[in-house]
């Protein structure tokens, strides 16, 4: 509970306020009168009954008639301010929010996706609202508004903010493992800010194959550092044995192109063992052949470097890497980042000590899973990064690899 | 405590079979009514552990006790039998069977035998329910609600829990004809129907419920098993069908199911009130009328449940406008409840104590419906742990309220022996703390937006959610407590007479307990009304 002076909180909160306001007095009302009567009229001190009313006809037609004008408000009350829910100003910007298992994906009209919903200052904003498998709810309680989306149905919210921040999205239809997970934000930036996040983006910071996993939501279900999910994660593909069930006989294959191509179009085609099939099949019109061929690049671990490392240093000095790790080699309570690209390490891995060369996949799983793999002679204190997008963790591995 | 040897066996010892057959194929309503007892007891015992567990997992964010599968699995498997297993038959299938027939001076309901395959049906549905939470691709996790399109894609053992839920809506439908022909045709010389305790009012407008909506609930649940076994297409958007038109064919079901649920207990509320304020019901025919008319406008509410769904605004502003209309009787009824102590003699027995808690928790649950029941309000409260806790406020707080209130004070009719007061004061004291305490957080974490069927949560919820919690610890000792102070009254308990409260209604005219045709030779003949304690006196025990 916070924002309330955007519009449609507002609205929704005066009907709050108003019915529960009433109740209040209501529950009050009876409970003081219950508890009066109790304690007055005890068996203790009335061994009998001092009346037999069987009832009254006035005071029953009172409190027939009273509740009856007080919820006859409270309904038109709620109805009168819901249709302001309904109905969107004018200069509204439509973004498409298509919800699926279990992630959000925000389209602008520009055709650009995200997987936040990015949004100016002070302008109405209508989502339109749809799911591309079973019902989800697009729920923003700082904005009071939700609406579900239904797979076959287009539907829509719409809301205003009257200061930047972020704001969190939640899914409020039940719609399976993911359903608790599926969380993401509004984030209403300035006008400033906005204009520059309006800007097309840098040629790609980022691996393509990296944008389109995140855009298609694939790393709801699916890990880049080696955690088990609702799918097999992702980390360190290439070249692994892969136990899987084809037209029903289980056999092991070693991961390749091929492979990833086919389970990425045709999922059930080879189950891995151990997992439901629950995985859409994502076809031309969904992942074109050129991004599905950057997606198996980038899992085969063939990605092209980042152009712009830079964004990497930015967002290790913001989130205090530095505290602990230096960048001249001098040891600290962490290992220093100085040539840390070049490096060999020795790590605890599943109770066995093993030497590996330091990789964008051991990188990236030390950022997500730092106290998985532990460097010999530390102890596992570091916190996660997580909470970064995938892009920033790997704009940071990109810039750790040329120290 | 010693055991005083009872001087009058009743039912328990006439019957024309000998052990426990004598039970399993007994067509006498009471060693149906105590079948049923026995039953939803065990289940609701189950289904609390579950809750307890559930509320474990949310008294810290991320997985404390178990994953999101586990998590959904167990509150599917808590509200099916929670719904379907323990609130539905509670009152009218347990207490019904055992009191109905009494109290209008019958000596068993019009159809027997007819009761005795509705508890089979209970039976195998309960069997179902359960096989299907161990077998198959794993516990259903689709939410007591089924909701399509998740419920036709799911893989776990869906087919085995509807047809589960399919029986016991036979079971629900036979005890609906029973009752209603009973209440015509089997009332003693005397019994009026303004005679009849209110009891059997709420009774008589449940089995109008019973017979008239679950059909429905039997058809939806046999789509879904077409659209799974044979991929239908009635809810499949992709194929012309609609996954709304299923949450209309389930709540013009689940909807009525809800006053199901609670009006049975306002009868037993209304039997309770009067007897420990030893003064007639406060406004006989509009308690009575009032059931009638919730049974009624009941069914006209069910799409309420659908504001965010993408029905039309239309529907919504109608929808809208019946709900507070059937939040009219329900105020009547407490308000007459209450004046029903005015003036009296009050005695603070456990069942009153259960008896007035019912009021307070019913009252809360009801005034949060309101706000749910506004288009505005509901869009923001919809989904969220309001929601849960508002349901469980009408169901816990009101029906499982009165179902204890009914076990302290028909237990003793019925089992001859009366429990100890002392612990079930004070397991009642810890009920109604633990009850309140764990769901008015519940309701409050709502408001602050956390959806409902989450296992996991943003840390600014956790204050609240472990307050919950904490609740439930209180609430689980006063529910053991209660519980074995119940059992173990029934087994040694002190004597008792026919009429240890002190009660108008006919079933404490005759001994605790019963003898097997009720009324032994001689058919009553009634000649006041059920309200009326003069020159009632209470027996000592
Ligand atoms: C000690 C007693 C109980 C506890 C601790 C408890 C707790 C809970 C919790 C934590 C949830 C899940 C909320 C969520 O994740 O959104 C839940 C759901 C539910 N409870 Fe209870 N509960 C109890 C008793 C009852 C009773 C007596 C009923 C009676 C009708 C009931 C009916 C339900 C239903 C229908 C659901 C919804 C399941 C679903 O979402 O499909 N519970 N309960
Ligand atoms: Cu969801
Ligand atoms: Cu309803």
């Amino acid at each position: 509970m916070n924002q309330l002076n955007n519009p449609t909180a507002q609205a929704v909160d005066n009907v709050l306020i108003y019915i529960f306001g009433f109740s209040l007095i209501l529950l009050l009302g009876i409970t003081v009168v219950t508890v009066y009567f109790v304690v007055k009229y005890r068996r203790s001190k009335y061994p009998e009954p001092t009346s037999q009313v069987h009832g009254s006809w006035l005071l029953e037609t009172i409190w027939t008639v009273l509740p009856i004008l007080i919820v006859l408000t409270m309904f038109w009350y709620g109805w009168t301010n819901y249709v302001g829910l309904r109905e969107i100003p004018e200069g509204a910007l439509e973004v498409k929010a298509t919800a699926r298992m279990w992630s959000w994906q925000f389209e602008y009209p520009d055709g650009r996706k995200e997987s936040k919903l990015y949004v100016p200052v002070n302008q109405p904003i209508k989502v339109l609202l749809f799911s591309t498998d079973v019902l989800h709810s697009f729920f923003v309680p700082a904005f009071r508004i939700k609406r579900d989306t239904v797979p076959g149905m287009e539907s829509y919210v719409w809301f205003q903010a009257p200061e930047p921040g972020s704001y969190d999205i939640f899914c409020a239809e039940y719609c399976g493992v993911g359903h608790a997970d599926m969380t993401t934000s509004v984030e209403v930036l300035s006008e400033a800010d906005y204009a520059q996040w309006l800007q097309p983006l840098e040629p790609s910071a980022t691996p393509r194959g990296l944008v389109v996993l995140d855009e298609q939501g694939c790393l709801s279900c699916h890990s880049l550092d080696g955690t088990d999910g609702i799918g097999p994660s992702l980390f360190e593909m290439a070249g692994q044995p892969r136990q899987v069930t084809i037209n029903r006989e289980s056999k092991e294959l070693i991961i390749d192109e091929e492979y990833l191509k086919l389970a990425i179009r045709d999922p059930e085609a080879e189950m891995v063992d151990g997992y439901n099939p629950m995985m859409p099949p994502y076809d031309e019109a969904t992942i074109n052949n050129e991004d599905l061929q950057a997606v198996v690049n980038y899992l085969m671990g063939k990605a092209e470097a980042a152009k712009t490392p830079s964004a990497g240093a930015q967002l290790m000095d913001e989130n205090g890497c530095l505290g602990c790790h230096s960048t001249d080699g001098s040891d600290g309570i962490a290992p220093s980042f100085k040539g840390i690209g070049q490096r060999e390490v020795t790590i605890e891995r599943d109770g066995k000590e093993i030497t590996v060369k330091i990789d964008v996949e051991y990188l990236r799983r030390a950022l997500l899973k730092p106290n998985a793999d532990l460097v010999k002679g530390y102890s596992p204190i570091m916190p996660s990064a997580d909470y970064l997008s995938p892009e920033e963790i790997d704009a940071m591995i990109q810039h750790l690899l040329q120290q | 405590m010693t055991k005083i040897a009872l001087k009058n066996t009743g039912f328990y010892s006439e019957s024309p079979r000998s052990g426990i057959l004598g039970w399993l194929l007994s067509t006498d309503h009471k060693r149906i009514g105590i079948m049923y007892l026995f039953c939803i007891v065990t289940m609701f015992l189950v289904a609390v552990c579950l809750g307890l567990a559930l509320r474990l997992e949310l008294i810290a964010p991320g997985p404390t006790i178990m994953g999101p599968q586990t998590y959904n699995a167990t509150f599917t498997v808590h509200g099916i039998i929670m719904i379907f297993l323990v609130i539905i038959p509670s009152i009218p299938a347990a207490f019904g069977n055992l009191v109905l027939p009494i109290q209008i001076g019958a000596r068993d309901v019009s159809f027997p035998k007819l009761n005795l395959l509705s508890w089979y049906c209970y039976i195998i549905g309960a069997v179902l329910a359960v096989i299907a939470i161990f077998s198959g691709g794993g516990a259903p996790d689709t939410g007591w609600t089924f909701y399509v399109p998740f419920s036709t894609q799911t893989t776990t053992n869906v087919n085995m829990a509807v047809t589960g839920a399919l029986m016991l809506g036979f079971s629900s439908m036979l005890t609906g004809i029973n009752f209603v022909t009973t209440i015509h045709r089997l009332r003693a010389e005397g019994m009026g129907w303004g005679r009849l305790p209110i009891f059997i009012w709420t009774l008589y407008s449940t089995a109008w419920i019973q017979v008239l909506a679950t059909p429905m609930l039997g058809i939806t649940l046999i789509l879904i098993v077409l659209e799974r076994v044979f991929g239908a297409g009635l809810f499949d958007a992709a194929r012309g069908g609609d996954p709304i038109l299923y949450q209309h064919l389930f709540w013009i079901y689940s909807h009525p199911a809800v006053y199901i649920m609670i009006l049975p207990g306002m009868g037993v509320i209304s039997e309770i009130i009067p007897t420990f304020s030893r003064k007639p019901l406060f406004g006989y025919w509009a308690m009575a009328i009032s059931s009638l008319a919730i049974a009624f406008a009941g069914s006209l509410v069910w799409a309420h449940h659908m504001y965010a769904s993408g029905m039309s605004d239309f529907a919504i502003l109608i929808f809208s406008f019946l709900t507070f209309i059937v939040a009219i009787p329900s105020a009547i009824k407490i308000f007459n409840w209450v004046s029903t102590l005015y003036k009296g003699s009050i005695q603070l027995a456990p069942p009153m104590l259960h008896a007035l808690a019912f009021i307070f928790n019913f009252a809360i649950g009801g005034l949060g419906g309101l706000a749910l029941g506004a288009a505005a309000s509901d869009i923001h409260l919809h989904d969220t742990t309001f929601v849960v806790g508002h349901f469980h406020y009408t169901m816990f707080g009101g029906t499982g309220f009165a179902f204890f209130a009914a076990l302290h004070y028909w237990l003793p009719k019925f089992t001859g022996r009366m429990y100890s007061h002392k612990p079930a004061v004070i397991a009642w004291a810890l009920l109604f703390v633990g009850f309140n305490v764990t769901y008015m957080a519940m309701q409050a974490v709502g408001i602050q937006g956390m959806p409902r069927r989450y296992y996991d949560y943003l840390p600014e919820f956790q204050t609240l959610n472990v307050v919950a919690t904490v609740g439930s610890w209180v609430l689980a000792v006063g529910l053991i407590m209660m519980f074995v102070n119940l059992w173990n009254g029934i087994r040694k308990g002190t004597p008792v007479g026919k009429n240890p409260w002190g009660s108008a209604t006919l079933e404490w005219s005759i001994p605790s307990p019963p003898p097997l045709e009720n009324f032994g030779e001689k058919d009553p003949v009634v000649t006041k009304g059920p309200y009326d304690y003069k020159g009632v006196i209470a027996d000592e025990y």
